[in-house]
């Protein structure tokens, strides 16, 4: 093969054309045509397609290294164990986001209110029951049993106390947080109601805050905002904020 | 990872390719590598032995597709065709003598016997060799012209676009183009001597 032979900035031009199929549709008829007839010519153009290939090829030689080094890395070259294990992942990951999503529902929607009635309510602690021989030892009986948790016990005994003395604070305000402690609100609300009422009860205070905190676990917020009001309580403060 | 995707975005993938667009061949080799490499790694081959084989099978591909001696028939058959053809390199591989010598034979059951043995006659062997010869010379080509030719043959730019570039005319970069491609017959030429 003559390599030195020269090629015309013409020819190279017709290759390119041909090469690209860009080429008119009679002037590759000549030229396909030429080539079948002329040995020499044949094989001038294969020699001058030989470089339009070998530099495009060499380009994109090159271009691979390039995009070799932008390819994901991967840990795990057990590609189809990979495989699965992300799938595994993803059913994992899929299950953990409904259980949030449902989590978060249900505590978000499930009143907040619930909640900070949660976090905040305490049963009172009650009366301190010393051993004495006081003529209230039925009331202190019962705030064993309030003590001890035994809420509907003491309530029981307390109720028969309130049945002879019905506007008795002290009586009113404790069977009021038994019931409350015993998570019944409703029943709990008129005795505290009742304490209130006596506007000198050592127990005011209190009785405010456990009214405060009834209303709140009825989702009655004015009202439950209207007690804590009452109250001077730090943690009525605090809730009424908690409120706004 | 390499989706499904329907006939006709295959043949804009085709189409992308013949016209050698960078982020479509660049999405098609960095998407299909892991599986390769994953066949290589399983069947006694190193990561380099994967990259080579690779960027082989990619370049096969690529002129195959370009003399459109391959045309997908199904949605993914470009990626398909591309592993078969990586796949294939790497038998041959496994298969030569050098690398029986240093492997056991027992580790390639894995793979069946040879189906087709591809012959190659003397004409193709020439025109192999001359290419490659082309393609070295060319590596190692001067900057401003390799740069050039690249941009021209490789991306495809045309004259015009390329003299803006450089801020010539455009019969200028014709000139240019032409020079470099003498050029580079010259080196090649002188390379074999």
């Amino acid at each position: 093969m003559k390599h030195n032979s020269n090629i015309s900035q013409e020819l190279l031009e017709t290759v390119e054309r041909y090469h690209n199929h860009t080429m008119p549709q009679d002037e590759r008829k000549t030229f396909e045509q030429r080539l079948e007839n002329d040995a020499e010519f044949n094989t001038l153009v294969n020699d001058i397609q030989s470089f339009l290939y070998g530099i495009e090829q060499q380009a994109l030689k090159e271009k691979l290294e390039e995009f070799h080094e932008e390819i994901p890395i991967r840990m795990d070259t057990e590609q189809k164990a990979s495989k699965v294990r992300q799938f595994q992942f993803m059913k994992i990951a899929a299950a953990a986001v409904i259980v949030i999503a449902v989590g978060c529902f249900w505590f978000l929607n499930g009143s907040s209110n619930e909640r900070l009635y949660d976090n905040y309510f305490k049963p009172d602690p009650g009366l301190p029951t010393t051993m004495s021989s006081t003529d209230n030892y039925v009331f202190f009986d019962a705030m064993v049993n309030y003590k001890q948790g035994d809420y509907k016990k003491a309530i029981s005994k307390w109720e028969v106390l309130q049945n002879k003395a019905p506007q008795n604070d002290t009586i009113n305000y404790f069977i009021g947080v038994a019931y409350l402690a015993d998570k019944n609100v409703d029943k709990a609300i008129p005795y505290l109601n009742k304490t209130i009422s006596t506007s000198n009860s050592v127990f005011i205070d209190d009785a405010y805050y456990y009214l405060g905190l009834a209303y709140l676990k009825n989702d009655h917020i004015e009202q439950a905002k209207a007690a804590f009001k009452k109250s001077k309580y730090e943690n009525s403060r605090e809730i009424l904020k908690a409120l706004k | 990872m390499s989706q499904a995707q329907p006939i006709d975005s295959q043949s804009t993938l085709v189409n992308a390719i013949k016209s050698n667009d960078s982020i479509a061949l660049k999405s098609l080799y960095t998407s299909n590598y892991h599986k390769i490499e994953h066949l290589v790694l399983k069947n006694s081959g190193t990561k380099e032995h994967a990259k080579d084989i690779y960027q082989e099978a990619f370049i096969s591909v690529w002129n195959n597709i370009k003399n459109d001696s391959f045309v997908p028939q199904t949605e993914t058959a470009l990626q398909g065709y591309l592993y078969q053809i990586a796949k294939n390199k790497w038998m041959d591989v496994l298969r030569s003598k050098r690398f029986k010598q240093t492997i056991a034979v027992s580790k390639l059951n894995h793979f069946e016997p040879a189906d087709t043995a591809h012959e190659k006659n003397n004409d193709d062997i020439f025109k192999e060799n001359r290419l490659e010869g082309i393609m070295n010379v060319f590596k190692t080509m001067g900057s401003p012209c390799k740069e050039l030719l690249t941009t021209f043959y490789f991306e495809k730019k045309s004259l015009r676009d390329i003299a803006e570039e450089l801020q010539i005319e455009e019969n200028t970069a014709r000139n240019k183009k032409y020079r470099c491609m003498e050029k580079l017959r010259e080196l090649v030429i002188t390379s074999q001597k």
